[in-house]
C-alpha cells in the first residue's frame, strides 16, 4: 500500500510538476475534458427506457470505475423487483437510494435517487434503465399531457487500481458505494462540465378534470340503467 | 376429417382421459414457461408469482411475507408456497394446475349430482378444463384457482348436506378472498326450513316472522358457527403472527382500494378523476349501491339453485365494482358450468353471447393499449369501453335469467 503511494506521489512529482496538468490517479485534466455523457428516452407510453451514454476520448485508464447518479422526478418510478429480474438476464447494476412505491399518484411522491454502473459497450459506457410514469392528477385546464423532465445524471470516476484520490478544482470528491453490492464507501471524482444538455423530457397522458361532471354523471347514469333493466329480469324469471 | 373429428371427441369425453389430458396441457405450458422464462425476455410467468414466491422466500427467513410490497394476500399462501423456496421454484405453479383439474372434477361431480349423465357431465365440464383462460392463468402462477377449487368444494358439500365440511371449506375461502363473503346470504337462505304447507292468508308481519324463524335454523346455526370459528381462528392466529400488516393488506387494502390506473370497471375514469375531491366517498357509496340492491335481489330470487345464485352474485360483483382486472372473471366463470345445463339457449345463441363478451373486452383492451404503451390521451374511450364492457355484462346475464329454468320445471317438460 505503501509502495503504491509512493509511487502515486512520484509520478504526480514528476508530471504534475512537468506538464501544467493536475492528475488524480491517472485522470487527467485533459483526458476527463474528453468525458461526454448523453441521455435518451426511448419507447412510448408510460414504459420507457432511459439510455445514458458516457462517452470518452483515447485512453481510457485502466481499472477505472463509473457511476451515474440520477436524479429522477417524482412523475416516474423504477420498479426494484424488475431491476432485480433484469441483474440476473443482462447484468443491469442499479442501485436504489431508498424504497419506491410503486403505485402512488406523482402529486404524492417524491424525487428520489438511483445509482447506475453502466457497463463498457463497443467503445462507451452504458445503461439503459427501465422507467415507468405515474399517474399525474387530472389537468383543470384541458392540458392533454404533463411533461416530465429528467435532468442529466452526474458522473462519477474512480480507479480501482489508485484509492487515494486528490481533489483539484473545478473536480470535487465524493463519497459513493464502491460497487452495487453496497459493502464499502468509496471515494469518487464528480465531473462537473457535462450538465450542457437540456434535460430530457416525456410526456405522460393526463384525465380531463374539466370532464369530470358529464363523466360521474354518465357513469352514474349506464349504472344505474344496467341496475334497474337487471333488478327488473330478476324480479320476473326469479324463483321467490 | 369429419368422422375422425367425431371419434376423437367422442374419445375425449371418456372421464378419465379428459382429466389426464387437461392435466398434461396444463403440464406442458408451465414447461414451457420455464423455458420462455430463461430464454426469452418477455416473461410467461405472472409478476404475481414472483411476489408469492418472494413472501415465502421471507417466512423462510423467519419474517413477515408482507415485507415483500405489493404482496396482498393472506400469510397462508406464502406458507404453503414455501416449498417453492425449499424444493423447486416451479412447486407452486404444479400446486395450481392440480387445484385447476381439482377444480373441473367438481364441476364434474356437481353437475353428477344434479342428475346430468356421465358424458354430457363430461361434455359441460371439458369448457373449463379445455378452455385456455384458466389454464393459461394457473400455469402463469396465479393462485386462483384454490380459490375456485374452494367454492365449488364448498357448494358440492352443501348440495350432498355435509354442512361441517361446507363450513370449514367456506371459511377458508373468505379468509383467502373476501368475495366469497357475499354468498353468505344465498347459503343461508338455501339452508332455511321449508314451509310446511301454512295458511297464505296471514298478515305480512306474520309472513315475515315465519320467515325469520325458519331461515334461523339448527343447520344455520351450524354452519355459521364452524365457518365463523375457522375465520375468526385464522385471523387471530395470523394476527397475532404479523399484526397490523396482516390485517390492512389481506383485508382492509381490497375494501378501501382506489385503485385509479385504468381496469375494466366502468368507475374507473370517475374514480381517478375525483380522487382528490371532497366528493369522492359520496361517490364511492354511490357505486356500491346497485351491487348491495342486485346482490340482495338475486339471493332472494335464486337461492333455490344455489350455484346460479353464487355465478349471478359474483358476476354481478365484478361487473359493478369499482376496480376490475381480467383475474375476477375466474371467479364467476368456475361457476358457469353448473349453470349451463338448465338454460334454454341454443348452442348458436350461446356463441353470440360469448362473442359479445370477448368483444366487449377488445373494445376495452385497444384503448388502454394505446394508453400504456403508445403514450395516446385515450382515456375518454377507455371511459366509453368500461361502460360498453358493463353494458355487455348486463345483457348476457338478462339473457342468462331470462333462459333459466329451474329443475323441476325442466323435469315436468321431459314428462310432457
Amino acid at each position: 500500500m505503501f509502495v503504491f503511494f509512493s509511487t502515486c506521489t512520484v509520478y504526480l512529482v514528476l508530471f504534475g510538476s512537468t506538464q501544467a496538468d493536475e492528475n488524480s490517479c491517472g485522470l487527467s485534466i485533459t483526458w476527463l475534458e474528453t468525458v461526454s455523457v448523453t441521455m435518451d428516452v426511448s419507447k412510448n407510453g408510460f414504459h420507457r427506457d432511459l439510455v445514458t451514454t458516457v462517452d470518452f476520448g483515447p485512453g481510457f485508464p485502466d481499472g477505472l470505475e463509473a457511476l451515474l447518479v440520477h436524479r429522477l422526478p417524482s412523475g416516474i418510478y423504477i420498479d426494484q423487483y424488475q431491476l432485480a429480474s433484469l441483474k440476473e438476464d443482462t447484468g443491469l447494476q442499479v442501485l436504489l437510494g431508498s424504497a419506491v412505491d410503486l403505485e402512488a399518484p406523482a402529486h404524492t411522491s417524491e424525487e428520489f435517487i438511483v445509482l447506475v454502473y453502466p457497463a463498457l459497450e463497443q467503445g462507451s459506457l452504458k445503461a439503459t434503465l427501465p422507467i415507468h410514469g405515474r399517474y399525474h392528477k387530472p389537468s383543470l385546464a384541458g392540458k392533454r399531457f404533463e411533461l416530465v423532465e429528467i435532468k442529466l445524471p452526474k458522473l462519477i470516476l474512480r480507479s480501482d487500481t489508485c484509492t487515494q484520490l486528490i481533489s483539484f478544482p473545478p473536480y470535487k470528491i465524493v463519497d459513493a458505494p464502491c460497487t452495487v453490492h453496497n459493502l464499502s464507501i468509496c471515494q469518487w471524482l464528480e465531473i462537473q462540465h457535462l450538465q450542457e444538455q437540456d434535460p430530457v423530457s416525456l410526456e405522460i397522458p393526463l384525465g380531463d378534470g374539466s370532464l369530470v361532471e358529464p363523466v360521474c354523471a354518465g357513469t352514474l347514469i349506464v349504472t344505474l340503467l344496467c341496475c334497474v333493466i337487471l333488478s327488473r329480469s330478476i324480479w320476473r324469471h326469479g324463483v321467490f | 376429417m369429419a368422422s375422425i373429428m367425431e371419434s376423437v371427441l367422442s374419445k375425449l369425453m371418456n372421464k378419465n382421459v379428459l382429466f389426464t389430458v387437461s392435466f398434461l396441457v396444463r403440464l406442458i405450458l408451465v414447461s414451457f414457461g420455464v423455458y420462455q422464462d430463461r430464454t426469452m425476455v418477455v416473461k410467461y410467468t405472472d409478476v404475481d408469482y414472483h411476489v408469492f414466491t418472494d413472501a415465502s422466500k421471507f417466512i423462510t427467513q423467519g419474517q413477515s411475507p408482507y415485507h415483500r410490497s405489493t404482496y396482498r394476500y393472506t400469510p397462508l399462501l406464502a406458507w404453503i408456497l414455501t416449498p417453492n423456496v425449499y424444493l423447486s421454484h416451479v412447486f407452486g405453479k404444479l400446486l395450481f394446475i392440480t387445484c385447476d383439474v381439482l377444480s373441473g372434477h367438481l364441476i364434474y361431480l356437481l353437475l353428477r349430482q344434479r342428475g346430468l349423465s356421465c358424458e354430457a357431465a363430461c361434455r359441460v365440464c371439458s369448457l373449463w378444463l379445455l378452455n385456455p383462460l384458466p389454464a393459461g392463468v394457473s400455469s402463469r402462477g396465479n393462485a386462483e384457482s384454490v380459490l375456485t377449487a374452494l367454492v365449488l368444494a364448498t357448494l358440492l358439500c352443501l348440495e350432498l348436506r355435509q354442512l361441517p365440511m361446507a363450513a370449514i371449506l367456506y371459511g377458508l375461502a373468505v379468509h383467502m378472498k373476501i368475495y366469497p363473503v357475499t354468498y353468505a346470504l344465498p347459503i343461508a337462505l338455501s339452508l332455511q326450513r321449508k314451509e310446511n304447507g301454512e295458511e297464505k292468508r296471514v298478515g305480512w308481519w306474520r309472513r315475515a316472522l315465519g320467515f325469520l324463524l325458519r331461515l334461523l335454523n339448527k343447520e344455520l346455526f351450524l354452519f355459521a358457527g364452524v365457518a365463523g370459528v375457522v375465520f375468526c381462528g385464522l385471523t387471530v392466529l395470523f394476527y397475532n403472527m404479523y399484526g397490523w400488516d396482516f390485517l390492512h393488506e389481506t383485508y382492509l387494502y381490497h375494501l378501501t382500494r382506489r385503485d385509479i390506473h385504468h381496469n375494466f370497471s366502468p368507475y374507473f375514469y370517475m374514480l381517478y378523476l375525483t380522487a382528490d375531491s371532497p366528493w369522492s366517498l359520496a361517490l364511492g357509496l354511490a357505486a356500491f349501491l346497485p351491487q348491495a340492491l342486485l346482490l340482495l335481489l338475486v339471493s332472494l330470487a335464486f337461492h333455490t339453485d344455489l350455484a346460479l345464485c353464487c355465478f349471478l352474485h359474483t358476476a354481478i360483483f365484478v361487473s359493478f365494482n369499482k376496480v376490475c382486472t381480467s383475474q375476477y372473471f375466474l371467479w364467476y366463470l368456475c361457476l358457469f358450468p353448473l349453470v349451463l345445463p338448465r338454460l334454454t339457449l341454443s348452442p348458436k345463441q350461446g356463441v353470440e353471447l360469448l362473442a359479445l363478451w370477448f368483444a366487449g373486452q377488445g373494445i376495452w383492451l385497444a384503448p388502454a393499449y394505446y394508453l400504456e404503451f403508445e403514450g395516446y390521451n385515450t382515456f375518454l374511450l377507455i371511459w366509453l369501453a368500461g361502460l360498453i364492457f358493463l353494458i355487455i355484462n348486463s345483457f348476457i346475464m338478462v339473457q342468462i335469467v331470462t333462459h333459466y329454468k329451474p329443475p323441476d320445471t325442466m323435469q315436468r317438460l321431459k314428462a310432457e
